[in-house]
């Protein structure tokens, strides 16, 4: 009998040790859900603190997670179709948050009349918009830059005057001379990462989806000319194969190559190695020969999306309002402290984004992509990105062996991709 | 001459094998001592960033909220696991009845359901009981271990059953057989069931993850997927978490390592 009762003791000690849940909840609190402590949770603790001035007494609490699990949290708790305990706000990327708002409709607040949506990048629309409702406070953006090394292109004779305008032939071209002057690659990549076909397809204004949601593979010539430039770069031997983020950062910190097609967010990952500052310079990304392409695109961003049936969703509403949708200063100081290319277009006229860059040469960086921001192409993401970047990957090796043509390959994809998405 | 050459291809291999188990670990350390630059170029040499990472983790993040709360699942999980788990292992064994083995297969099977599969109807389950964003919410799902419970069983089947018959005829409870004389005689099966119930508890991933909202309430495991994440994660740190969540298992581990291998061949002490 005593060892029962040492064990129910035990029991009651553990019980205590936990606790009760907190059960009241401050009226005007705010939970949002986002990734990455050094990027969107910091900006996010930036914009509370300017908040709490305005209105002291909204509560904000803000919940730090790897993005796999904002998606995984979200997913469980919008098809469990619980209405307590929501987040306020969550950060959804932009390639998924199409599959959000029409997986659950209803879900999310429809924002069409809280905000001045002519104010923000037109490109960050399209994916937010249903029925000609949006849903979503378009936030960081992807503007995508050509990074380039300046020693290095010196070293090999190229004037970059002349490079502000071209083709991802001359790109190539210009690989192999570099590559022959100086034995080292021009960039770095894996030839099985989709980001680059993304940027392409943007770049020309098009996507793996036509305006109706259906597959647009064979018959898109964007892609096409896609595939054929990742073929071509795969052979021209101007790419050192790099698998993962890790190594992708690592030929670029180690000085292995010349340059990187890539996103802005890049910028961090690029001033880590601070030995290379000042030899740094960025241009317009090259762009695929197709009719309708620009200097210009995207690679990756999100946004912020309000909760319907959370508890504070007006207060929710007002503080993304007053923050991200008026306030110009926020915007210079996130840019300065954390490298972030807002989409509300009138912080482009903020003083942080006239600053020359010493690690780029004192190159006036933001200015150029502010520029480049306006130019990116809308195009409606759909449902399905990651399953048509899955799909396509796929018949990439058969591309690269030669063992199929490229109209055979988008065939197989456009199959492949046809199972997956059911359509 | 055969004979050294077996042993020369079982030293090879088993060296091989050795490197490979090892070698994470050593990573793993030198990691948490580089810099995140030197992490990501994969250098294999320590570094001396070891305490600037401590301090940076430590004084970012709310590290003893994180550590705590694990420890707490954790141990609630070992405990209540372990007297569950055994009593239903000990109650299959040992008593007969007529839905027995048919139950008992019942059991067995719930094994075959990831949890991904019962994920949202534990999410309606906990906001029906309001453990949602609470340990609570964690810990009690995961008491009830199948595998322990066929575990227990299996070592049971060992159990000199004259042993408990004896002590029926001296007039013992059923309760007193199982906690007086069952349970300190089989410390070695307890004990490797302690570290299997305590590593599934602190490496938990999933179920904690949909059940704890709030920062102030999560655990090691997503705290450091939460570090690992993002568009330029700090490695060092990450190495530097990782170190410290290794270290309970790794104590723990050492303690009942003698115990832990007998538990798991399933000796009983007789």
């Amino acid at each position: 009998m005593k060892k029962i009762f040492v064990i129910l003791m035990l029991s009651v000690l553990l019980l205590g040790l936990v606790g009760v849940a907190s059960a009241a909840e401050l009226s005007g609190k705010i939970t949002i859900w986002c990734w990455d402590p050094n990027f969107n949770v910091a900006i996010m603790e930036e914009a509370a603190t300017r908040y709490n001035k305005i209105n002291p007494n909204a509560e904000i609490e803000i919940v730090s997670m790897a993005k796999a699990d904002v998606e995984q949290k979200l997913n469980t708790i919008l098809a469990s179709g619980v209405k307590k305990d929501l987040p306020e706000i969550v950060l959804i990327e932009d390639y998924n948050a199409k599959k959000y708002l029409e997986s659950y409709p209803g879900a999310f607040a429809d924002l069409t009349d809280h905000f001045n949506y002519s104010e923000f990048a037109s490109y960050k629309l399209d994916f937010m918009t249903v029925n000609d409702r949006v849903y979503g406070v378009p936030f960081d953006s992807g503007v995508a830059g050509w990074f380039y090394r300046r020693d290095y292109f010196e070293e090999a004779g190229i004037d970059v005057s002349e490079l502000g305008n071209i083709t991802m032939d001359e790109y190539i071209e210009l690989g192999k001379v570099f590559k022959e002057k100086t034995g080292k690659y021009m960039q770095a990549g894996d030839p099985y990462d989709g980001g680059l076909m993304r940027t392409l397809l943007q770049s020309a204004g098009t996507w793996y989806f036509d305006e109706k949601g259906e597959p647009n593979i064979v018959n898109n010539p964007a892609l096409k000319e896609a595939v054929r430039i990742y073929k071509e770069i795969n052979d021209s031997g101007i790419s050192k194969e790099t698998s993962g983020w890790n190594e992708w950062v690592a030929a670029f910190n180690g000085g292995e190559v010349a340059s990187v097609i890539t996103g802005v967010w890049i910028i961090g990952s690029i001033k880590a190695e601070e030995s290379q500052s000042g030899k740094w310079g960025v241009l317009p990304i090259p762009r695929p020969d197709v009719p309708g392409s620009v200097n210009a695109s995207n690679l990756g961003g999100s946004s912020w999306y309000v909760l319907e049936n959370s508890e504070n969703k007006d207060l929710a509403i007002d503080f993304l309002n007053q923050i991200y949708a008026k306030d110009v200063d926020f915007y210079q100081k996130i840019l300065i402290d954390r490298g972030a290319v807002g989409t509300w277009l009138p912080a482009q006229k903020g003083e942080a984004y006239s600053a020359g860059d010493p690690f780029f040469g004192n190159q006036k960086i933001y200015v150029d992509f502010a520029k480049w921001i306006e130019m990116i192409p809308p195009v409606d993401y759909g449902l399905y990105t990651y399953e048509a970047d899955a799909a396509i990957m796929g018949v990439m090796p058969d591309v690269y062996s030669g063992k199929i043509s490229i109209e055979e390959a988008l065939k197989q994809a456009e199959d492949q991709l046809r199972n997956v998405i059911g359509g | 001459m055969n004979r050294k050459l077996t042993y020369a291809f079982i030293y090879v291999f088993l060296t091989i094998s050795a490197f490979v188990s090892v070698f994470p670990f050593y990573w793993m350390i030198v990691g948490s001592t580089n810099k995140s630059v030197d992490v990501n170029k994969g250098k294999l040499t320590f570094g001396n960033q070891f305490l600037e990472n401590f301090y940076k983790l430590s004084e970012n993040f709310d590290l003893g909220q994180v550590i705590w709360n694990s420890i707490q699942v954790s141990l609630c999980v070992v405990v209540f696991s372990l007297i569950v788990s055994s009593m239903a292992g000990y109650g299959f064994e040992m008593f007969k009845s007529r839905g027995r083995d048919f139950t008992y297969a019942t059991v067995l099977l719930t094994m075959m359901i990831p949890f991904a599969a019962l994920m949202v109807p534990v999410f309606r389950l906990m906001t029906f009981l309001n453990l949602i964003d609470s340990l609570w919410g964690v810990i009690l799902p995961m008491i009830p271990s199948v595998f322990l419970i066929f575990f227990f069983r299996q070592n049971f089947q060992q159990y000199p059953k004259e042993i408990i018959m004896a002590a029926r005829v001296d007039g013992a409870s059923e309760p007193r057989i199982f906690f007086s004389i069952i349970m300190p005689s089989m410390k070695a099966t307890y004990a490797a069931a302690a570290i299997y119930a305590f590593l599934t508890s602190w490496n938990a991933y999933l179920q904690p993850l949909v059940i704890i909202q709030s920062q102030k309430n999560r655990t090691m495991a997503l705290f450091i997927a939460n570090l690992a994440s993002g568009y330029q994660p700090d490695f060092g740190l990450v190495m530097m978490a990782v170190v410290i969540a290794t270290l309970p298992t790794l104590i723990l581990f050492f303690a009942l390592q003698r115990y832990f291998v007998q538990g798991v061949l399933g000796s009983v002490k007789q």
